[in-house]
């Protein structure tokens, strides 16, 4: 076979042979690796691989959510106006999305635009997942007046008012806590009695 | 005799001739280098032992009559075998070392202009190690799967997620889903032991090779000590025996420096910060990501814009921008501080006055914006922190930059500026 002049084939112009099958092949290698981009779609998940999806029914008890007795039902007795707890419906605390704050006010303390018929003896429950970027929200008790007692999430000074349905009274949250029927049964424990009345969760 | 036995099969002697007598210059900091290297070894070691016992599964167990994901309950049990708790204190001691050596490094590395040509590649080698190191220790970080974990894990999520354009695409990339998500246990173990470790080792190989093939740069003193011309014969001691012996001795001090640690330091605390519970704890992230903590919490709340169809909200901003912003200025370095000829000796710093000033004032920034995350217990408000930031960085760098053209201009020698 002749070997020659094989290297002063670079001297010639336009499209040789040389040139057209490296030139084929880069593009094949290139477009072998880059089909493989497609497989970075099928490694993120859709949305059900996980996010606030709350499960709670009407009827779900509600039971402290963390604490000493973590998992008895809350006795609507135990708490006075201006106290707050977090809950869970009964049975589904391995949900983060379930999260509650249960408050107790006083029944004329509440105003629009809170769901009146959502709440029961001054109860009232809300999200207790905060809006912003998912931190758990914080009950600021104040002793001298119950009832202007307030939610605040600690970690970027988000406040809410409970009384009137906890709306945005400060900081970067953009949308209130929704509200979520509570009320109180035969036995003294508590109920749900509907689903959240919004979005529940960041608003990302 | 061994020596012979190895010899016989590997051709060690031509090694040993051409490798093993390679110089290696002399200088205290070039230690720096060396203790990441040493700390990733330490962490290599130390994370196969935890790597034998982790269950990488948030599936609910039970573990002391209370049901905890199984992730929390294998290391709290991997804590009471006999060493458990040590070396995983080691493990973690040995990454905050690692890191710190870095940043060490780097900072050896600028005020002694040992970036300039050829040795800008090094740089940005050495800068992919920085952040692949902490994304290592960040996704280390989740694995025990206590209470502080999985909130340090959803401020990062959303991070991800505050990515104009790609971040919810990005964000259920990384974390597998949506937060919380049990899929993000597995997928950050996979990343933590697999992926990171390789890219770090691959990493660390090249950059050990461009600095074998490059030679280290010498002090200045090596250059005083020969020719001003003349070939790249570097003065200093062979890499075997005198180099190895040193590099051991240094090893092993620093094993015993980690293990004192972590015996009487404790850090990590799972067992007291507990298993994920439905509160939020008050937390600051680990030292190394105070200054993005610092800085997100003197961005304001509600600065929030879209952006050719993308939304950059405070988030984007103190998480994504500035962390990026930072990394591309310190990539740029070595491509505006550039010079024509190569650069094989390392620069006083106190000789370049520009440098070393916007050094001085860049470190100024960086610590005020580390004390700007506790503007909540220093009760001080955010504008203040701001301006206080602005004026000391300005200050320090102005008042550095004035001394050392001063120092110069007296020193009458040239001025590199």
């Amino acid at each position: 076979m002749v070997d020659g002049n094989a290297g002063s084939e670079g001297s010639k112009k336009g499209i040789t042979r040389r040139r057209f099958t490296l030139g084929m092949l880069l593009a094949s290698i290139a477009g072998a690796f880059g089909s493989l981009f497609t497989l970075l779609k099928v490694l993120a998940p859709e949305k059900k691989g996980g996010g606030y999806a709350a499960t709670i029914k009407p009827g779900d008890g509600l039971v402290y959510a963390q604490g000493g007795n973590a998992g008895a039902p809350i006795m609507a007795s135990s708490m006075k106006a201006g106290d707050a707890v977090l809950a869970y419906p009964t049975g589904k605390s391995s949900n983060p999305a379930n999260l509650v704050q249960l408050i107790k006010l006083e029944e004329k303390a509440f105003m629009p635009p809170t769901d009146i018929s959502l709440t029961d003896q001054g109860f009232v429950a809300y999200s207790a997942i905060c809006t912003h970027l998912g931190c758990t929200v914080s009950w600021m008790a104040n002793q001298e007046s119950p009832t202007a007692s307030f939610t605040e999430c600690y970690c970027h000074n988000s406040i809410f008012n409970p009384a009137q349905g906890a709306k945005v009274m400060g900081g970067p949250a953009p949308i209130p806590l929704a509200q979520i029927g509570v009320k109180v049964m035969q036995d003294g424990t508590l109920a749900f009695t509907s689903d959240f009345n919004g979005p529940i969760g960041p608003q990302v | 005799m061994v020596f012979k036995w190895f010899d016989e099969r590997l051709e060690l002697r031509k090694f040993k001739e051409k490798f093993l007598s390679k110089t290696f210059p002399t200088h205290p900091t070039f230690l720096l280098g060396e203790t990441a290297l040493f700390s990733f070894i330490t962490l290599v070691a130390t994370g196969v032992f935890l790597g034998f016992l982790y269950e990488p599964s948030t599936t609910m167990v039970s573990l002391f009559g209370a049901m905890v994901p199984a992730a929390y309950a294998s290391v709290v049990r991997l804590d009471l075998l006999p060493m458990g708790l040590v070396i995983r204190r080691i493990h973690h001691w040995s990454a905050m070392i690692m890191i710190a050596a870095i940043l060490a490094h780097l900072l050896r590395i600028y005020f002694t202009a040992s970036y300039q040509k050829p040795r800008e590649i090094n740089w940005l080698v050495g800068l992919s190690l920085w952040g692949m190191a902490m994304v290592a220790a960040f996704t280390g970080y989740l694995l025990p799967y206590s209470q502080f974990s999985v909130t340090a894990t959803s401020i990062a999520y959303y991070m991800a997620k505050s990515v104009p354009w790609v971040g919810d695409w990005i964000s259920r990339l990384l974390f597998a889903g949506d937060f919380p998500s049990d899929g993000t246990v597995p997928r950050f173990f996979f990343m933590h032991v697999m992926l990171i470790p390789t890219v770090l080792v691959g990493l660390i190989g090249l950059h050990m090779l461009i600095l074998v093939k490059q030679k280290h740069t010498e002090p200045r003193s090596n250059r005083n000590r020969k020719e001003a011309q003349g070939g790249r014969r570097l003065i200093g001691i062979p890499i075997w025996p005198e180099q190895a012996v040193i590099s051991l001795s240094f090893f092993l001090f620093l094993l015993f420096v980690v293990v004192m640690m972590a015996t009487y330091i404790p850090l990590n605390p799972i067992e007291t910060y507990g298993p994920p519970s439905p509160g939020t704890p008050v937390m600051r992230p680990d030292w190394y990501f105070l200054v993005v903590y610092g800085f997100l919490k003197l961005v304001p709340g509600d600065l929030s814009f879209s952006f050719l169809g993308g939304k950059i909200t405070p988030e984007t901003i103190g998480g994504v921008i500035f962390p990026a912003f930072t990394f591309v200025v310190y990539a740029l370095i070595p491509f505006l501080d550039r010079s024509k000829d190569p650069q094989h000796y390392m620069e006083n710093p106190l000789h370049r006055p520009f440098m070393t000033s916007l050094g001085i004032g860049g470190i100024v920034f960086l610590c005020m914006m580390v004390v700007a995350g506790y503007i909540d217990v220093l009760h001080i408000t955010a504008k203040a922190m701001m301006v206080a930031a602005i004026l000391a960085t300005a200050l320090s760098w102005g008042i550095s930059y004035t001394f050392l053209r001063w120092y110069n201009r007296k020193r009458g020698g040239n001025v590199k500026d």
